[in-house]
């Protein structure tokens, strides 16, 4: 058996083992997040545009990460919202700023991998790195989206008569509590990725003015910088459209 | 920090931060004295016409030449009037379109003194970089204030630890990158968590379930390697080598979980924590009950996290690949499936540490939490 096939049995059976049936729910949605970034990957070849394509599968990603792990009909529905809301605002940042910086495609480090490829495929690369860009954010964008509604409606559960500029307050605390292991999260998962890429730069000793204008490494950076903003933006968002959920349930019962 | 409950100061916070960041993006915008390489600002683009390029593939794309004159905007050359030709595909990319205003590093060549020319060699970036960085502090400060402040520092702490280990890794010549990395994942769990939390007992239990659980997954992973010897792991596949790949891979394996690892396990345990807070009658196997549950609804959106910084940057590799005519099976290979190994180790890592943060809390918390 293959190295990938025996560290996913195991990560299954560990899966099963500690969290039961939600466990084993999360390991067919990571199976099937692995599906849709692929099927992208494959639509982009097939001349689709790379925008559409990403948001299409990027609510998909959104909808199977958030429904398919255990939480109540109220939190998952605020955090679906919020996460395709932000998922929005995202691409309407990402677009101009991979624009403005040029750093689509490959760059000179690349060339050795690149051998014997074609790199005139007639695909414009821009989109596709705002695609790759976009793309990587969205679990931390889910799993921000999940943590503030679920502590929200904890507090809901508690306070039931809690008033909504109470819960916007309550939302942005939540939202601190969380963020600095957020941000630690991403810190790492990126930085481990880039470790080869920075080790290349002091290696072969890029001058600081290459290093910052470097198509590689602005691209990376902004990578990091992308899943940041939509970590923070997660919070305050997720926080209105739970208010906006909490206010519409009370008038509907108020009406009764 | 006061003021900001106003409604009053929190607008001249807003505006504050708007100023500076214009001060900022236009400060970088106009730096090229800073450089030491020649800037060149366009001020008039003439295209040429567009020709079509078919590669073997039957991939159609069309390369057009643009004569680019401009500014040098530093250095000896500076004022200097000179006109660079540029070529771009539609596809851009390895190349770039230029517009005027355009800022972008020039070679030139000095011919005796009697006639200076330039060549194109690559955009200005530095500007749009800045602007980000300033988003990023700006809504942190603006929104999540004090605690905003506190990520940032642990960030940029990190960073510099990490830039130090980086020179360290290359003054060795990356014989020793897994020890050099490994010692680093300790002193940044240690760090980060003494920030986030403070020294008190419920730090000391979440570094050691984030060391342990990082180190399982390691462990296992090794075992795995061993058991298998390491089949359909491709790591000549890997991006940016230079030097030996397969500590390399694991050392990169290891940063990138622990972060995961350690969200996980602050979670976890301030939840228990706060769980015995307000029952203290619970008992050390309620406790470990409580843990699991709480590890296993969080612990699936943190593999997916994971999986997709991971996986998600081989995006434009892999498409090239399959335009230039390879198997999907053979683009997965080359591509993704070193992604793909390190992601089911780092969430055999997150899985690991539900347990171990349950146990871990169960047993050595106070047997009186105070707050």
């Amino acid at each position: 058996m293959s190295t990938i096939t025996v560290l996913g049995l195991v990560l299954l059976v560990l899966m099963v083992l500690v969290g039961g049936k939600a466990g084993a729910q999360s390991f067919l949605a990571l199976i099937l997040n692995f599906g849709l970034l692929y099927l992208a990957i494959v639509l982009v070849a097939f001349h689709f545009s790379p925008l559409i394509v990403t948001l299409v599968v990027g609510m998909l990603v959104l909808a199977l990460t958030i429904f398919m792990s255990s939480g109540d009909d109220l939190s998952s529905t605020v955090a679906f919202i919020a996460s395709a809301v932000v998922l929005v605002v995202l691409v309407l940042l990402i677009v101009p700023v991979e624009n403005w910086a040029l750093v689509q495609g490959f760059g000179p480090e690349d060339s050795e991998d690149l051998e014997g490829l074609s790199v005139l495929v007639g695909i414009k690369f821009v989109q596709v790195t705002t695609a790759t860009a976009i793309l990587s954010t969205l679990g931390a964008i889910a799993e921000a989206a999940m943590a503030i509604s679920a502590g929200l409606s904890e507090i809901l559960e508690q306070h039931p008569q809690v008033s909504t500029t109470a819960l916007l307050g309550d939302g942005i605390d939540v939202g601190k509590q969380i963020i600095g292991t957020t941000f630690n999260t991403l810190f790492f998962g990126f930085f481990g990725g880039f470790l080869a890429l920075f080790i290349w730069f002091t290696g072969v000793h890029y001058s600081f003015g290459e290093i910052l204008n470097d198509k590689i490494f602005v691209s990376e950076i902004l990578m990091i910088l992308f899943a940041m903003v939509s970590v923070i933006l997660t919070v305050p968002i997720t926080t209105w459209v739970m208010t906006r959920a909490v206010a519409g349930q009370r008038k509907r019962v108020g009406k009764q | 920090m006061q003021v900001l409950k106003t409604k009053r100061g929190l607008l001249w916070a807003w505006l504050i931060a708007m100023v500076v960041g214009g001060i900022l993006v236009w400060g970088t915008a106009h730096d090229a004295a800073l450089y030491r390489d020649p800037i060149m600002q366009v001020t008039r683009v003439k295209t040429g016409k567009a020709s079509k390029e078919t590669d073997d593939f039957h991939n159609v794309d069309y390369q057009t030449k643009q004569v680019l004159s401009g500014k040098i905007l530093n250095g000896k050359y500076q004022g200097q009037r000179l006109t660079v030709s540029n070529v771009y595909s539609y596809s851009q990319a390895m190349d770039q379109k230029y517009h005027v205003g355009s800022q972008l590093f020039v070679v030139v060549h000095d011919h005796d003194g009697q006639r200076v020319t330039a060549t194109a060699k690559d955009s200005k970036r530095d500007t749009a970089l800045v602007f980000m960085v300033w988003l990023v502090v700006a809504l942190l400060l603006l929104i999540m204030q004090f605690s905003g402040f506190m990520a940032f520092l642990s960030v940029a702490a990190n960073g510099v630890l990490f830039f130090l280990a980086i020179v360290l890794n290359g003054s060795t010549q990356g014989a020793q990158v897994l020890w050099i990395f490994g010692s680093l994942a300790v002193v940044f769990a240690a760090l980060t968590l003494w920030l986030v939390i403070g020294a008190n007992r419920q730090m000391l239990i979440t570094l050691a379930t984030t060391l342990g659980g990082t180190a399982f997954s390691i462990v296992v992973a090794l075992l795995v390697f061993h058991l298998t010897h390491e089949r359909g792991m491709y790591y000549e596949s890997m991006q940016y080598v230079t030097q030996l790949p397969r500590p390399l891979f694991l050392a990169e394996t290891l940063l990138g979980s622990l972060g995961a690892v350690m969200d996980e396990s602050t979670d976890i345990i301030s939840s228990l924590f706060a769980l015995k807070r307000e029952r203290p009658e619970l008992s050390a196997n309620q406790v470990f009950k409580s843990g699991r549950q709480i590890g296993s609804t969080i612990m699936g959106p943190l593999i997916n996290v994971l999986f997709f910084i991971f996986v998600a940057d081989t995006f434009p590799m892999a498409m090239l690949y399959l335009k230039n005519g390879n198997s999907w099976g053979y683009t997965f290979s080359m591509n993704m499936s070193m992604g793909v190994v390190q992601s089911l180790i780092s969430g055999i890592g997150i899985v690991l540490a539900v347990p171990l943060a349950s146990f871990l809390a169960s047993r050595f918390m106070d047997k009186k939490v105070t707050a």
